[in-house]
């Protein structure tokens, strides 16, 4: 299937995630809380005014911005 | 202090028997409440990550051991990055002053989310210590169907496992027991399998550091070694950088391109994790979590919700400020009456002089002035209470993350700040969970903008004595809703400065937004409660120590130096009013009783008095019952001095030397009040004060609320209360501030004066515990003196707009 960023996937949608990049900060942070290669996230939901989203992630709830999902590659389920 | 002294009166004969306890673990799992049930502290617990934010140590013993618990606050890992999560990781290194180093951890995990939990778990357990598992939130976790073997847990890990309930007070002793026991078998230290070359990497940087130890005057452990080798900078960093030199820091980066050979080493360390973590996991989850909503996602799918979330938030807002009204008016009129009666009865059994002016109008109309205001502080703090424990604190921090990242800041910013309405204190603490240095000093300096309770009293007072009470649309209190204009007034002040911190000196890049949104708990009554008690008990203890203080300076102040030529002046004039009344008298009328006509007379404006008493307010209803009653004052006066002809005269002077005696008292009161050190300050810096349409004894008050905001309310009870002569029935201080006259006998305050002050302490710095508290977070004297400098100009500025244009349009 076709891998997208994680921003652009459709509250609803999941995906397995294949990499995770951006700035060291960010992407160790991204990782320590569970957003790595393997690991399967569904969009929840965006915020009222687009931004930030929520996502499920190892069975919890992470709000994250539209920027920093962007960093992470996934292959839409 | 007492922990230092104690832990040496140990170290003398059963040292081995005295063990310090560090808790870690990911931010609201369970960790203060643990705490809480170990010690008996009163550690803040509520249902969002990021409440605890510095480290507190508590005692518990267990048989002959004495256990030093740490609380700590909570972190996804020990690569910290904000203040708070280094806090926890240099806690467990034993690197905070007064906190002792830790001899063993208990790693509190949540089992409703357990693999991200563990994460932080292997990275501790590396390190060695004597450790137990405290696994919390199995409720949760079972409610959603996920089964957890904990003895298979317990075996993987190395260590005992022990399932705790603190709110409920299950597991404790067994903790405490299993601790114990660790701490003398302690088990084996965890062993991951990296990949070869980050190991290598991490042996090599630990013999380079172990080298480095004696300059460094600390033996590096090779956990740490890993931590420095994956994050590449940090304090630790720069401790190696400053005494190992530029030929250290060359190494350094070399051994990390080999460790990483061209890939991410913090993608290394996760997988590494991770991938330990997802293999227990297969054998230590009997069930995964079952399909389907939960609980939370359905209340979720409301309170989020882009229509209904908006709404919600909306109401709830609306709700408090309406109930703070509504609910609170019967309580503080019990209170206000109680003070009244009180002030009266003492006032009556004490002979005049100064040390009855000390009691009823420093003390008794001072604090009492203030503590009436109990029941709405109560009703502010119950709502955000179980705003807090509901877990409502992070979707708000959702809800608003786009509109705090327009003036610079970050969805985490709002969190502190939506606290800060409660108090500017835990405000400007939590801001520590703030990545971003500049972000978290815009927090900071933002803080005392948003309205906390010690101003309710200023703003209810005000708006009790000068705004209408009527109904808009039925339902929606006036007068609340001029109080809710009060909380924006700060908000729209702390936009535009956020923007010029933020676009001029604290420019910072854009910051992550990862926040946990914790799954929704139904508030416990309980928690609500003791939260209730404690602010309640604070609210007290403020108004019995430092507002009582200020209260009796200000009175002290205001009663000396007393000039005898003033009550000699006074008295003469009296004298004179009683000599010429004496003169005045007519009745000689013999048949007539004057003193039962007299008497008489008096029955029936009394009579009045009491029809009236209870009549107050501007609506119609309220009118037509006075001119009733003074209509019916007039026939029954007119029918009596019929009779008595005489003595209706002799009633008329006798008014009249009432009057003049009042008058004579207030201008004795008012006097000696201007001729006080008080007074003569005032006058020095009335004319600052004067375009913010306040006269000298507001300017004073206000002045003399430095140490906290609503001691304005007592330092204006005080002043207001020695500036005049007391009548039988004291007056309540909003009343006191209906009726204050200026020398000129034309009304002091007015909706526009009112309005001012309002704005004045809306906006004002006024509060010496927040200024400290800026200074100990910010490390410097800077902040805190630019925000007081900043805030009275701007406190000043504004209540001069808002009383000119307020006073153009006629309030
Ligand atoms: N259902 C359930 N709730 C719990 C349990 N333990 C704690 N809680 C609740 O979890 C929330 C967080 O508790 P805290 O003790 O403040 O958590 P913490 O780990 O100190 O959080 P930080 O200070 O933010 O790191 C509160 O609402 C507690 O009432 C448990 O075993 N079961
Ligand atoms: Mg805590």
């Amino acid at each position: 299937m076709s891998s997208q960023t994680l921003d652009k996937l459709p509250a609803g949608a999941s995906g397995t995630v294949l990499d995770v990049g951006g700035e060291p900060a960010l992407q160790q942070r991204l990782l320590e809380m569970g957003v790595l290669p393997g690991i399967e996230v569904k969009v929840v939901r965006f915020a009222p005014l687009g931004d930030p989203m929520e996502i499920k992630v190892m069975g919890y709830s992470l709000s994250l911005r539209k920027a920093e999902a962007a960093h992470v590659t996934v292959e839409r389920a | 202090m007492t922990e230092a002294s104690t832990s040496t009166r140990h170290e003398g004969h059963a040292r081995h028997d005295r063990h310090a306890i560090a808790l870690m673990g990911n931010p609201n799992t369970g960790k203060s409440s643990l705490f809480n049930a170990l010690t008996g502290a009163r550690q803040k617990i509520a249902n969002f990550p990021g409440v605890t934010v510095e480290a507190k140590i508590g005692t518990t013993r267990f048989e002959n051991s004495e256990f030093t618990i740490i609380d700590l606050p909570g972190t996804y890992s020990l690569a910290a990055r904000s203040p708070d999560e280094r806090v926890a990781t240099d806690a467990l290194l034993g690197r905070i002053e007064g906190t002792p180093k830790p001899d063993g951890v208990v790693i509190v995990l949540d089992a409703s989310s357990l693999d991200r939990n563990l994460y932080i778990g292997t990275q501790v357990l590396e390190f060695g210590l004597p450790a137990v598992v405290a696994l919390t939130m199995l409720d949760v976790a079972e409610s959603r169907g996920i089964k957890i073997d904990t003895e298979k847990l317990s075996k993987t890990l190395g260590v005992p496992v022990v399932v705790v309930n603190a709110p409920k007070g299950k597991g404790i002793d067994e903790l405490k027991g299993t601790l114990h026991r660790a701490l003398h078998h302690p088990g084996k230290k965890l062993e991951l399998s990296y990949p070869d070359d980050f190991k290598r990497g991490v042996d090599t940087l630990h013999a380079e550091l172990l080298d480095l130890g004696v300059k460094l005057g600390f033996t590096p452990t090779r956990p740490e070694a890993l931590r420095l080798l994956v994050d590449g900078a940090g304090p630790f960093f720069d401790e190696c950088e400053e005494v190992g030199g530029e030929e250290w820091t060359r190494k350094f980066f070399e051994i990390r391109e080999r460790a990483a050979a061209g890939r991410s080493l913090s993608m290394l360390e996760a997988q590494t994790r991770y991938g330990a973590i997802g293999q227990w996991m297969r054998e230590v989850k009997q069930a995964e979590a079952r399909e389907g909503r939960t609980r939370t996602d359905v209340v979720d799918g409301i309170l989020t919700h882009k229509l209904w979330g908006s709404l919600v938030f909306i109401v709830v807002m609306g709700l408090i400020f309406q109930s703070i009204y509504s609910w609170s008016g019967p309580l503080m009129d019990t209170i206000d009456g109680g003070f009244g009666a009180l002030g009266d009865w003492v006032g009556g059994m004490m002979g005049e002089g100064a040390l009855k002016s000390l009691v009823v109008d420093g003390v008794i109309a001072g604090v009492g002035g203030v503590l009436i205001f109990l029941p709405q502080i109560l009703i502010l703090f119950l709502f955000i209470a179980i705003l807090e424990d509901l877990g409502y604190m992070s979707r708000a921090a959702f809800l608003m993350d786009r509109l705090m990242s327009r003036f610079g800041l970050s969805g985490k910013a709002f969190i502190p700040l939506l606290s800060s309405f409660a108090c500017n204190i835990p405000g400007i603490m939590g801001a520590r969970v703030i990545e971003d240095r500049n972000t978290r000093l815009t927090t900071i300096f933002l803080a005392p903008f948003m309205s906390c309770s010690a101003r309710l009293p200023v703003y209810t007072l005000f708006i009790a004595a000068f705004v209408p009470q009527i109904k808009l649309l039925g339902f929606l209190e006036l007068q609340g809703l001029v109080l809710f204009a009060m909380y924006w007034v700060g908000v729209l002040f702390a936009i535009p400065t956020a923007l010029v911190l933020k676009k001029g000196i604290l420019k910072s890049k854009v910051t992550p937004f990862l926040l946990e949104l914790p799954s929704y708990k139904m508030p416990r009554p309980k928690a609500v409660g003791r939260v209730l008690w404690e602010r309640g008990g604070s609210f007290v203890r403020r108004a019995g120590t430092i507002i009582l203080a200020v209260s009796v300076l200000v009175w002290a102040a205001g009663y000396f130096p007393r000039g005898a030529e003033i009550d000699d002046k006074h008295d003469a004039a009296i004298a004179a009013a009683e000599g010429a009344y004496s003169e005045a008298v007519v009745s000689f009328d013999p048949e007539a009783d004057i003193e039962s006509a007299l008497a008489q007379f008096k029955a029936i404006d009394d009579a009045h008095e009491e029809r009236t008493a209870g009549l107050e307010g501007e609506e119609p209803e309220v009118e037509a019952a006075t001119a009733e009653s003074d209509k019916q004052r007039e026939a029954e006066i007119a029918e009596l001095a019929a009779k008595h002809p005489a003595a209706f005269t002799d009633y008329e002077n006798w008014l009249k030397l009432e009057e003049q005696r009042s008058e004579i008292e207030n201008r004795r009161a008012g006097e000696h009040l201007e001729n006080s050190i008080l007074g003569r300050m005032g006058h020095v810096i009335e004319p600052a004060v004067e375009p913010l349409g306040w006269d000298w004894r507001i300017g004073m008050a206000a002045i003399a609320s430095f140490p906290a905001r609503e001691v304005i309310v007592a330092t204006l009870g005080t002043i207001f209360n020695l500036g005049s002569e007391e009548d039988e029935e004291s007056q309540t201080l909003r009343e006191v501030v209906q009726n204050a006259t200026r020398p000129d006998g034309s009304k002091l305050f007015s909706l526009a004066t009112g309005l001012s002050i309002m704005v004045f302490f809306a906006l004002c710095a006024q509060c010496a515990a927040t200024l400290a508290v800026m200074r100990r977070e910010t490390n410097s004297w800077k902040w805190p003196l630019a925000s007081f400098a900043y805030m009275t100009g701007l406190a000043y500025v504004a209540a001069l707009v808002t009383f000119q244009v307020a006073h153009a349009l006629g309030g």
